[in-house]
């Protein structure tokens, strides 16, 4: 054997990504459609947290701006997908594997021009500057209604491989409001089909006030928080801050995960809110039937269960990152990001900048983002300021120290955390007799403490405490 | 002119709170090197519990008298339970952990009290003031905030620079080791650093509550305008802090007035920006920050 | 006096200090010398309460000290100026001389920083500046200058030479010796410089991988060639 490709990784990568494509696959037809929806949530969460894995864990760059380079590759997607479906493209008609490739592009600008400007920077700093361009970023949308559909986004149709597949709005909401109940309950209460408050539950996400109410705190991936007071465009005024409609929910990763949680669901405003569903909806909201729609097992005319097209999308885009990201790491670029990380001058005396280091972990971090970003619109169907706020950022990163900061495994038992935490701690909670503020609050409760126990008695997160496990147990006398 | 002077008036007041908040990080990076996400959660919580003891007596200053007393304790649990065996660690590891703590602080209130943002009464009257025939968007309620901040600020700077509490506690900031050799409690001045930073972080929670409502996620984007401004002025500077942070406040005011509220996001980012190009250790850091 | 008895320290399984007794008297400078990794920062750090031993004590005065916290420990009278920069350069010549005695009450203090001013006129002159425009030799008699703050009986001085002009170096070590004579503290001085320190030591103690191979009059020592061969490579 040749011994490039003897040291190729590629031949053992390769496969190894392949069949974990196939099994992802398969298991994507085999479950029901919430658990579709969930694994295309988890995929996504990965993808953007491989690049975590590299900036944050490898690179040694905190940042708590990764949703905004989402948000960019989302933008990107959105708009490609809308405007240029029409335009060929080096003699091919338009597909939406452009619109990713294109999202792509544009993360890697992006990425190019943030870690220019965050090369420089010391820990606090960047995290200032990432933190700023996380705010920052995604609300510059609300600057342009007409190209990136203002604080209220853009509605996307979902590609379809074969083509023809357009949402009729008035039918997709028909679909909404008839779609089975229990398909709902699933989507509100988690894993198993909860009785009684979810149900009720589901009523409340179907009145239109609920959808609109500016009263409800924001939850990304329900209509509300496209229109409601929580975009940021309208919640970083000063008066806003002060203002009586809640303001974002931004801080709380179990926005993130979204209706996933029944906690911003369920909460009292947001029942005050069906209560008075008298009250007319305020904007135009073409989008609530597809989001809505979005777990309920849609069957597509061209054959597809929606969330089965979302996931084995999700998955596939995944699957590419992370046999890039694997190969990264592990290869010469993967030690160059390490030995600046650990010490940037023995770095540049041995011929290394750590510079133009950093910067490449952040323009890869940002491409990956950005794809993510553009998976993430078209699992919602849509693109807002609302649905990459801060909350995304931090999740990110909360995903990736649950899973271990330096771990591309560590990414996906992150992402799976970020997906699944919140109905598990719900389920745990179950019927102990506790009001809905303790339960509905519980789940965040659990992030919080989860990251700070992680940080104090586990660094390595999930993936350190495997490690060390495994040492214990192989070096056992 | 006048509008500009009155969109300028308006800043001031957020502004004053947004350079407490910046304050509260300042004294927290100075005594433990430590950015501290959770000091808008802390504040936030603190001031559920003035607003209950404000609700009990009636008394807005017992109300300020609950409110730092438990800043001051929460700031020390927060330290003692999280932060002081988290030093050892990077950054990165601090930041995480504070978030975590922040995380915590407003499921915890969400649990308590709830979601829906509740109104805290002002001590003195919150209408624009008369003066000279026209309405004056600033009230006598501003001026409290004016004039706490000012006190704070001043007194601050004289604990600093003028008592041995406050050279005990620069030192023990800079090099801990040292300061251990000659004899100073270190670990006792890290954790009034933190109690201090809890009890202006308390101050300032109390006094945004009444011009804006209160619910766990309130204080949410004072911290990253706060944080802006903190990290603008370099982090190690009380003046820094306050410069910038009324100067967040008066640019917030300024945008939102001439232009859409919706950019004063962008505007306070691009200044971030180019402060950080300009200066990668802020305005005011490196060097010039000794005197306060 | 300061006495050490069997003094032991490990960093998980190097062992830094192995069994370790040696004796300072007050009114003299007692040398320890050493090569590289011969355990001579860690005797100090270990007395200074900054490392804890694993076993054995020291005692000044009667009083034992170790197990005790750094801040205690400069309370008992003991204290360290450690290896190079230790003064803090983000203060003022005064604030960084202060600190030694912010635990004393006021007026001792004001007494003390007046005596050692006159001791180090050169500090007087400065006092408002920042310490970092301070050359290497006057900040070495800003770090001895702010650990006489506490008014100590026992020195512990880490390479005071690192860093230093070698005729800087005589002048700072002859001052410490003056200082061990005219206030009667038991100096315990750390060097790799072996010549000079032993110069104006009255005992040498050589150590070498964390033990005391030899104890003997500083003249005794610098006189042995074979010795300076062995240990101090030089």
């Amino acid at each position: 054997m040749p011994s490039w490709l003897r040291n190729s990784r590629l031949l053992v990568h390769a496969p190894l990504f392949i069949a974990i494509w196939l099994v992802l696959s398969r298991l994507n037809v085999m479950v029901e459609p919430l658990m579709s929806y969930y694994l295309a949530l988890a995929a996504m969460y990965a993808t953007a947290m491989f690049g975590m894995v590299i900036l944050v864990g490898l690179s040694g760059q905190v940042s708590l701006g990764n949703g905004a380079l989402m948000a960019v590759g989302g933008y990107v997607f959105a708009v490609t997908s809308l405007n240029w479906q029409t335009v060929p493209i080096l003699g091919m008609q338009w597909n939406a594997v452009w619109s990713v490739i294109f999202a792509g592009l544009g993360g890697v600008i992006a990425g190019l021009i943030i870690g220019l400007l965050a090369a420089r920077l010391r820990g606090p700093y960047l995290a200032g500057l990432t933190l700023g361009i996380a705010v920052g970023l995604p609300s510059i949308a609300a600057r342009f209604p007409g190209l990136l559909g203002g604080s209220q986004g853009l509605m996307l149709t979902v590609p379809y491989p074969e083509g023809g597949y357009a949402t009729d709005t008035a039918a997709a909401i028909d679909a909404a409001v008839e779609s089975d109940a229990a398909a709902l309950d699933l989507a509100l209460s988690g894993t198993s089909p909860v009785p009684s408050d979810a149900s009720s539950g589901s009523s409340d996400m179907l009145t239109p006030s609920d959808v609109t109410g500016s009263s409800s705190p924001s939850d990304m991936l329900t209509p509300s928080d496209v229109t409601g007071s929580s975009s940021p465009s309208d919640m970083l005024t000063p008066s806003d801050v002060t203002g009586s409609s809640s303001p974002s929910d931004m801080l709380t990763p179990s926005d993130v995960t979204g209706s996933s949680s029944p906690s911003d669901m369920l909460t009292p405003s947001d029942v005050t809110g069906a209560g008075s569903s008298a009250s007319a909806d305020p904007v135009p909201m073409p989008s609530a039937s597809a989001i809505s729609s979005t777990p309920s097992g849609t069957v597509t005319d061209a054959g597809f269960i929606l969330e089965q097209w979302q996931a084995s999308v999700s998955i596939a885009v995944a699957c590419i990152a992370g046999f890039v990201a694997l190969n990264l790491v592990r290869g010469r670029q993967g030690r160059v990001w390490k030995a600046v990380r650990d010490d940037p001058i023995a770095a540049a005396l041995s011929g290394i900048s750590p510079a133009a280091s950093k910067v490449s972990a952040f323009v890869v971090s940002s491409l990956f983002a950005a794809l993510a970003g553009a998976v993430f619109a078209q699992i919602l169907t849509y693109v807002g300021p609302g649905a990459y706020g801060v909350a995304l950022s931090l999740s990110l990163l909360v995903g990736v120290v649950l899973g271990g900061r330096g771990s591309l495994v560590g990414a996906v038992i992150g992402a799976v955390l970020l997906v699944g935490l919140p109905a598990a701690v719900s389920n745990l909670a179950g019927d102990r007799g506790w009001s809905d503020q303790v339960t509905n609050n519980l789940p965040t409760l659990a992030y919080g403490l989860l990251l700070v126990l992680v940080v104090l008695i586990a660094p390595g997160g999930v993936m350190g405490l495997l490690g060390s496990g495994w040492r214990r147990l192989t070096t056992r006398r | 002119m006048t509008t500009f002077i009155d969109y300028l008036l308006g800043g001031f007041s957020s502004g004053a709170v947004i350079a407490l908040f910046a304050l509260a990080l300042v004294l927290v990076w100075r005594s433990t090197r430590i950015v501290n996400f959770a000091q808008v959660g802390q504040a936030m919580f603190t001031t559920f519990i003035a607003l209950i003891v404000q609700q009990a007596t009636g008394s807005w200053f017992l109300a300020l008298l609950a409110g730092l007393v438990a800043g001051a304790i929460l700031g020390l649990i927060v330290y003692a339970l999280v932060l002081r065996p988290v030093q050892r660690l990077d950054t990165s590891g601090s930041i995480i952990a504070t978030f975590g703590v922040l995380i915590s602080l407003q499921a915890l209130a969400a649990m308590i009290w709830g979601g829906e943002p509740q109104s805290f009464p002002p001590p003195v009257a919150n209408d624009g003031l008369e003066i000279g025939g026209r309405i004056w968007p600033i009230s006598w309620y501003d001026v409290l905030v004016y004039v706490v901040t000012a006190v704070l600020v001043v007194a601050l700077t004289l604990l600093f620079t003028r008592t041995s509490l406050g050279l005990s506690m620069r030192a023990s900031a800079f090099n801990p080791e040292v300061a251990k050799l000659s004899g100073i409690r270190v670990n006792r001045m890290l954790a009034f650093g933190w109690a201090l930073a809890g009890v202006v972080g308390a101050v300032a929670g109390v006094l945004i509550a009444p011009t804006a409502s209160l619910s766990p996620n309130s204080f949410d984007i004072l911290l990253i305008f706060a944080f802006t401004a903190a990290v603008v002025g370099g982090l190690d500077s009380l003046i820094g802090a306050v410069a910038f942070g009324v100067g967040t406040g008066l640019v917030l005011a300024l945008v939102t007035g001439y232009g859409e509220a919706g950019d004063a996001p962008i505007v306070v980012l691009i200044l971030l920006a180019i402060t950080l190009v300009v200066r990668p250790g802020g305005a005011f850091g490196r060097g010039k920050s000794r005197a306060v | 006096m300061l006495e050490v008895k069997q003094l032991s320290v490990s960093f998980g399984a190097v062992r830094a200090l192995d069994a370790v007794s040696l004796i300072v008297p007050r009114g003299e400078v007692t040398a320890v010398i050493g090569a590289n990794g011969a355990g001579k920062s860690t005797l100090m750090r270990t007395l200074a309460g900054l490392v804890k031993p694993e076993s054995g004590s020291a005692e000044l005065d009667g009083a034992v000290v170790t197990g005790r916290s750094p801040e205690d420990i400069v309370r008992t009278g003991m204290a360290l100026i450690p290896e190079g920069r230790s003064t803090i350069p983000e203060l003022t010549v005064e604030e960084n001389l202060h600190l030694g005695g912010l635990w004393r009450p006021s007026a001792e203090r004001k007494a003390t920083s007046a005596e050692i001013y006159d001791m180090f006129p050169v500090l007087a002159e400065r006092r408002r500046m920042r310490s970092d425009t301070l050359s290497g030799g006057e900040r070495q008699q800003l770090a001895i200058g702010r650990a006489l703050m506490c008014d100590p009986t026992c020195l512990l001085l880490d390479e005071p030479s690192l860093g230093l002009a070698p005729l800087i170096v005589t002048q700072i070590l002859q001052l410490v010796n003056q200082l061990a004579r005219e206030k009667n503290l038991a100096v315990l001085l750390v060097e790799q410089n072996a010549v000079t320190a032993l110069r104006v030591a009255t005992t040498g103690i050589i150590m070498n991988l964390g033990t005391v191979v030899r104890v003997g009059t500083a003249e005794e020592i610098a006189a042995d060639d074979e010795l300076r061969d062995a240990y101090l490579g030089s």
